[in-house]
């Protein structure tokens, strides 16, 4: 033991000052062990850091006081909880009836002698010098001791008085706004002055002004409602202090009188399962955050960490390789020195190890320079502040060993290959013939046989992504073992070439040693670029065949999401503004109650639904509202003879506009692309126009039921019957043709509506386009939209717009790179090898230039040989997996026409060769590499002795 | 340990030593052999019957053909000849980096063609120490490491190693030389360094092929003087050369021609032997 160690330090010795001697070689080395390092190990601190103890979580939620208390909203009926808080349920059984509605009274959940803080949140439209701004407002007296922590002053002051609000820094740049300007809420004439900005540390991103309880919510409330505009949701919460803290006994008491707790001691000191009664009595189980990273994540990352050690070692292998090669007179000096065979392994595997662990250092220290330099950046990014930089060192250590180990398996092959050297070959500098290892290719065509083996069976037999998956892994990994024989096949096409490149490529055959660590780490990485370009050019075309438009090519629609009427013109007119619009057909709903409601809110506040009474015999039978359950109550024939049936036709369209009924004159039908001039003519009429003939009545009408009661609505429905409601009929044109309506059932003008007695309310609008929006253009426009500070929904359909046109160009690149990195290092290594031929060919006469041609042709034959393997070795299982991918949709869709649920189109998998990526790898990189290296070559050798070292 | 007994270190250089046949310098060349008092001891080096073949067939080449040659302590035989004759073949198999076709090779009692590898390395570091003609040392080592090397290759702690060193180098003169870099020395200087390193441990027997062949005569000197001074303190020593000069600083002076020992005299000279001349013993 003692032995071994004395003799390794020596080769440590010698090892470490030789990478100091060749600096240019070890930064190479280093830079390739040092880069995952500094990634994962920046990860890693990033991470931890910004994952929260539970203290600091509860501190930022509810600053230093010991609970707060929530309303459920369940109208104080008593409730079981869990001990965080975030899973309840009523006490009793619910099975067949809804939960209790309506608010708790908050004051009696606050146990004696506890005092309390008011928290409550709404958000209102802030008008900013920008425009306007959705804002949370929230009413809490922050400078109270008992919120310290919650929110984290940056500048200015808390509010103390009504008309003084403090603002989140977010809040500021987005509005543009400092501190000391004024602020007014649309809908409210007062003006608010910011006093204050702060943070929310766990919420960077939120726009939120704080303002005193009572001073904001409440007035801006009552405005809208004057204005008949809906008021402001709001909800409030108690912050509560209280000696002792709050006890899971006084959290279960509160929970009597519906409502939740969040409690500081409960969170830290949890109960025992046992004493849970939403647990053990309500039956439900713990909530599982999940938190660590699961078995299959685990899987994947040491996957995608062994393929890129690979990728490095068989990088990084040869650099050593070339380090041996130049050093094997002094490995020869060691070895007439008494060193054996291990002591000059020792040399060369310490090689390893020193830059190693020299990567593992300057890895692990840029990782923290890294982390803390672009910390903030982070903060901004994840919207949350860290507590301080979390360090794991076990974990980094581990991080860190990787580099270590992969140093020493890249120098592993080097170093047996010097080894085997005998002294005298290494002194004299001959060039002995270098034989390949005969049981790697053996291993390595067992290894293709079985991955390609599992690949098969998962590919025919059990759809098993995963299968493929790790099959062509394996696979992969065996044509990388069977690089050395492989190359051995491209040397018989010497003999047709001219001198250089013949002499090249039996230079490289012949000396596969040294050739197949760079062809393999070239193969690997154009094989996985190949596989992942040929998979996304494949689901690119299934994608585009997939694809529905939402409407007509260059048409556009804007529909105000939250039906807020008031912002709708300046929709329109922003699109307008910004776009080439050639068409613009304005677009209004119905209106089913006060002039406030908006769209799908119906039953609040006098506000009601609108849908179209479809004749019940015109509804899919497979859908009436009084089936309950389509697979019981209909056999399977029965099914698949009904999803023939026109009724029972799917239609994924939606066109963003309350039960389809758009309010508008004959440009909506341009725009649609709808050519029916009967259909103008029954609009001029004061007739609907009908887009689907199951909504017509026998009398040729469309009935359109207005719902007031929602519960009584949901109560028929479920009942079988039809909703109550009020029902317009109108007389209607059906479209002759059944073109596509995208998402519109019927349209009729206002005037229609207004004598059929609909109040109608503007929503949006469509538009043809005389050309398609650039993205300026759409920038622009999003740009004015969001000085709205509306909701919209915006659609312009551009046709299908794949993204996988940039992950092809990255992977074409990445693969170029390590392609030309590997040949590169592989020519440096036939270079160091070449110098005596070519000493000979300048002797016999050979022009200069013949150094330059045959250096870039070594470097062009390495990187042909790895992309046309990597190439093969890359489609294969992508092509593997998409026929899998193929025979699960295959399986899916026979499953759902036996079934019978649904109607299934038949599925579309087509597998698609990324010609471009593969004539860029096959062409364009081998011909880069080629010229790169001839220009980099200097065409005059030193006609010196031998080299030193 | 026996002693060549005309030749005490302090003696000095070997062309003005006082040794019996000092009457017939400045040609070494009729120097007598050593006196057999210094044979009655063990031969550190003993080649039998030694013939080697490289390749076969036409290619066949016989590079020594039946060599017989027994080496002393205290001892140091040149060896001479063309180019081609043999010698840096003789001396590569001497020192177990070759194998002979057959015959044996018995350094220090130890019959090495019959060892195995491990057992020959370790004799590398134990007994056998080379000098090359240049580019001896290794770059990444100091002069004072570059010694300690075979030592700590042995597995001695690295202090005790470079102690060794130290003194090795403080009895060539050079301890000023203990921790610079090959490249911070001397043509001359690095020669001596290579040879204390071969002579450092128990090393006794030091294998040097032309170690002075890329050095100036004057410096060439200096380095054939240490080297006859570690025979003359008990080591023995094979000296492949070409020149007489250099010849003259050794005992006894083998001569070879196409693999076979034509003369291992001092009687003849050696020009009648390079052209093919050579007297009877």
């Amino acid at each position: 033991m003692k032995t071994w160690f004395h003799s390794w330090r020596a080769a440590v010795r010698i090892a470490r000052r030789d990478a100091w001697r060749f600096k240019g070689r070890s930064f190479l080395v280093l830079a390739m062990l040092t880069l995952p390092i500094l990634g994962v190990g920046a990860a890693d601190l990033t991470y931890r850091s910004s994952e929260l103890s539970v203290e600091e979580t509860l501190t930022r939620d509810m600053g230093r006081s010991d609970a707060r208390i929530s309303d459920p909203e369940l109208g104080g009926a008593p409730l079981y909880q869990g001990p965080d808080g975030n899973g309840y349920r009523p006490v009793g059984d619910f099975e067949n009836k809804p939960y209790p509605e309506g608010p708790a009274d908050l004051e009696k959940g606050v146990p004696a002698g506890a005092t309390t803080l008011e928290d409550s949140t709404g958000t209102g439209k802030l008008r900013t010098s920008y425009g306007l701004l959705p804002t949370e407002i929230r009413e809490l007296k922050a400078s109270d001791p008992m919120a310290e922590g919650i929110m984290r002053l940056t500048e200015g002051r808390f509010p103390q008085r009504s008309g003084e609000i403090a603002a989140t820094t977010h809040f500021l740049e987005a509005g543009k706004l400092s501190v000391g300007d004024s602020v007014t809420a649309r809908g409210l004439d007062t003006s608010y002055r910011i006093v204050g900005a702060y943070e929310l540390p766990s919420d960077l991103n939120t726009d939120q002004v704080n303002a005193l309880p009572g001073t904001f919510l409440a007035p801006l409330d009552k405005a809208l409602k004057a204005d008949e505009l809906p008021g402001v949701e709001s909800s409030t919460t108690h912050l509560v202090k209280i000696s002792g803290g709050f006890t899971w006994n006084m959290v279960k008491e509160t929970n009597k009188h519906g409502l939740v707790v969040t409690s500081r001691a409960v969170a830290l000191n949890p109960p025992a399962l046992s004493d849970v009664p939403l647990y053990q009595e309500a039956g439900e189980s713990p909530y599982d955050s999940g938190g660590g990273i699961e078995d299959e994540e685990m899987v994947i990352l040491a996957t995608v960490v062994g393929l890129a050690m690979l990728e490095i070692c068989l990088l990084a292998g040869p650099a050593f390789a070339v380090g041996a090669r130049r050093s094997r007179r002094q490995l020869g000096l060691v070895g007439a020195n008494g060193g054996d065979r291990s002591h000059i392994r020792a040399v060369v595997l310490a090689g390893g190890l020193v830059i190693g662990v020299a990567s593992a250092v300057v890895g692990t220290v840029l990782a923290f320079g890294l982390t803390v330099a672009v910390r903030p950046l982070m903060e901004e990014y994840l919207g949350q502040r860290f507590e301080g930089l979390d360090i794991r060192p076990l974990e980094l250590l581990g991080i860190a060993l990787i580099a270590v180990v992969t140093g020493l398996l890249a120098a592993i092959v080097p170093a047996i290959t010097a080894s085997r050297q005998t002294v005298l070959a290494s002194l004299t500098g001959r060039r002995g013939v270098r034989k390949s290892s005969r049981v790697l290719p053996v291993l390595g065509l067992i290894a293709t046989a079985l991955g390609a083996a599992i690949a098969l069976y998962g590919t025919t037999l059990s759809s098993q992504v995963t299968l493929v998956a790790a099959g062509s892994a394996l696979a992969e990994l065996g044509v990388v073992a069977m690089t050395p024989a492989l190359v051995g096949f491209f040397g018989r096409a010497g003999r047709w070439m001219p001198l250089s490149p013949r002499l090249a490529l039996r230079d490289a055959v012949r000396n596969r040693g040294r050739t197949a660590p760079a062809v393999a780490a070239v193969l690997a990485a154009v094989a996985g670029s190949v596989a992942v370009a040929t998979y996304a050019a494949s689901d690119d075309a299934e994608q585009r065949a997939k694809y529905e438009s939402s409407l007509p090519y260059g048409a556009v629609s804007a529909v105000v999401d939250d039906g807020d009427s008031r912002d709708v013109p300046a929709v329109r007119d922003a699109i307008q503004k910004n776009l080439s619009i050639d068409v613009r057909a304005d677009v209004d709903r119905v209106l089913v109650g006060k002039a406030g409601c908006r769209m799908y809110y119906g039953g609040e506040d006098g506000c009601g639904s609108v849908e179209i009474a479809v004749p019940k015999a015109n509804v899919c039978p497979l859908w009436a509202p009084d089936v309950q359950d389509a697979e019981l109550e209909f056999s399977a024939a029965e099914r698949r003879k009904l999803m023939k049936d026109p009724r029972c036709e799917e239609n994924n369209d939606y066109s963003g506009i309350e039960a389809g009924i758009l309010i508008g004159g004959p440009e909506v039908l341009d725009v649609l692309g709808i050519k029916d001039p009967a259909a103008k003519t029954a609009l001029a009429d004061g007739r609907a126009v009908s887009f689907n003939k199951f909504n017509l009545q026998k009398d040729g009408k469309v009935g359109i039921r207005l719902i007031m009661d929602s519960d009584a609505a949901q109560e028929a429905i479920s009942d079988g019957k039809e909703a109550p409601g009020e029902v317009k009929s109108i007389a209607a044109h059906q479209v002759k043709g059944d073109p596509r309506s995208y998402g519109a059932e019927v349209l009729m003008t206002p005037a229609t509506a207004k004598a059929a007695g609909l109040k109608t309310a503007p929503v949006g609008a469509y538009y043809s386009t005389s050309a398609l929006p650039s993205s300026e253009q759409q920038q622009k426009l999003n740009g004015d939209l969001d000085k709205l500070g509306s909701s919209v929904s915006l659609r312009v359909e551009q046709g299908y717009v794949g993204d996988s046109n940039t992950t092809l160009l990255v992977l074409t690149v990445f693969a170029g790179l390590i392609t030309l990195g590997a040949a590169a290092i592989a020519t440096g290594l036939a270079q160091a090898d070449a110098e005596a031929d070519l000493k000979t060919l300048e002797a016999v006469g050979a022009p200069s230039r013949v150094r330059r041609t045959l250096s870039g042709f070594q470097c062009g034959v390495v990187a042909t040989m790895g992309v046309v393997l990597g190439s093969l070795a890359g489609v294969l299982p992508a092509v593997a997996l998409r026929l899998t991918e193929r025979r699960s949709a295959m399986e899916m869709f026979q499953e759902s026409l036996d079934e019978a649920l649904g109607t299934p189109s038949s599925p579309y998998t087509p597998i698609v060769i990324p010609w471009e990526t593969l004539g860029g790898l096959l062409i364009v990189v081998p011909l880069v590499a080629t010229v790169l290296a001839a220009l980099v070559t200097r065409s005059n050798g030193s006609m010196g002795r031998r080299a030193v070292t | 340990m026996p002693r060549h007994p005309h030749n005490s270190p302090q003696h000095g250089p070997r062309p003005d030593a006082d040794a019996p046949h000092a009457s017939q310098r400045p040609s070494p060349l009729t120097a007598a052999p050593s006196p057999n008092s210094a044979r009655s001891a063990d031969p550190v080096l003993r080649l039998v019957e030694l013939t080697r073949v490289h390749g076969s067939g036409a290619t066949e080449v016989q590079a020594l053909r039946g060599i017989n040659l027994d080496l002393f302590p205290g001892e140091l035989v040149a060896i001479m000849g063309p180019s081609g004759s043999g010698k840096s073949t003789l001396l590569t198999i001497a020192g177990g980096l070759d194998k002979p076709t057959s015959g044996s090779v018995i350094v220090e009692g130890t019959d090495i063609t019959t060892t195995d590898r491990k057992s020959l390395a370790a004799l590398r570091r134990r007994s056998i120490g080379y000098v090359f003609q240049d580019y001896n040392l290794i770059p990444a080592l100091t002069a004072a490491e570059n010694i300690a090397l075979p030592r700590e290759l042995d597995g001695i702690s690295a202090r005790k190693a470079r102690a060794e060193a130290l003194a090795a180098l403080e009895e060539i003169g050079l301890t000023q030389l203990a921790d610079r870099f090959p490249d911070e020395m001397s043509g001359g200087q690095q020669q001596r360094v290579a040879l204390a390193r071969a002579l450092v441990g128990d090393r006794r027997l030091v294998l040097a092929d032309e170690p002075t062949g890329a050095l100036d005569s004057e410096t060439g000197e200096a380095v054939l003087a240490l080297l006859r001074s570690r025979c003359d303190a008990g080591a023995a020593g094979v000296l492949v050369t070409h020149e007489p000069r250099f010849a003259a600083w050794a005992d006894r002076v083998v001569f070879l021609r196409d693999g076979s020992v034509v003369d291992q005299t001092l009687r003849s000279s050696a020009d009648s032997l390079l052209t093919g001349q050579a007297a009877d013993l």
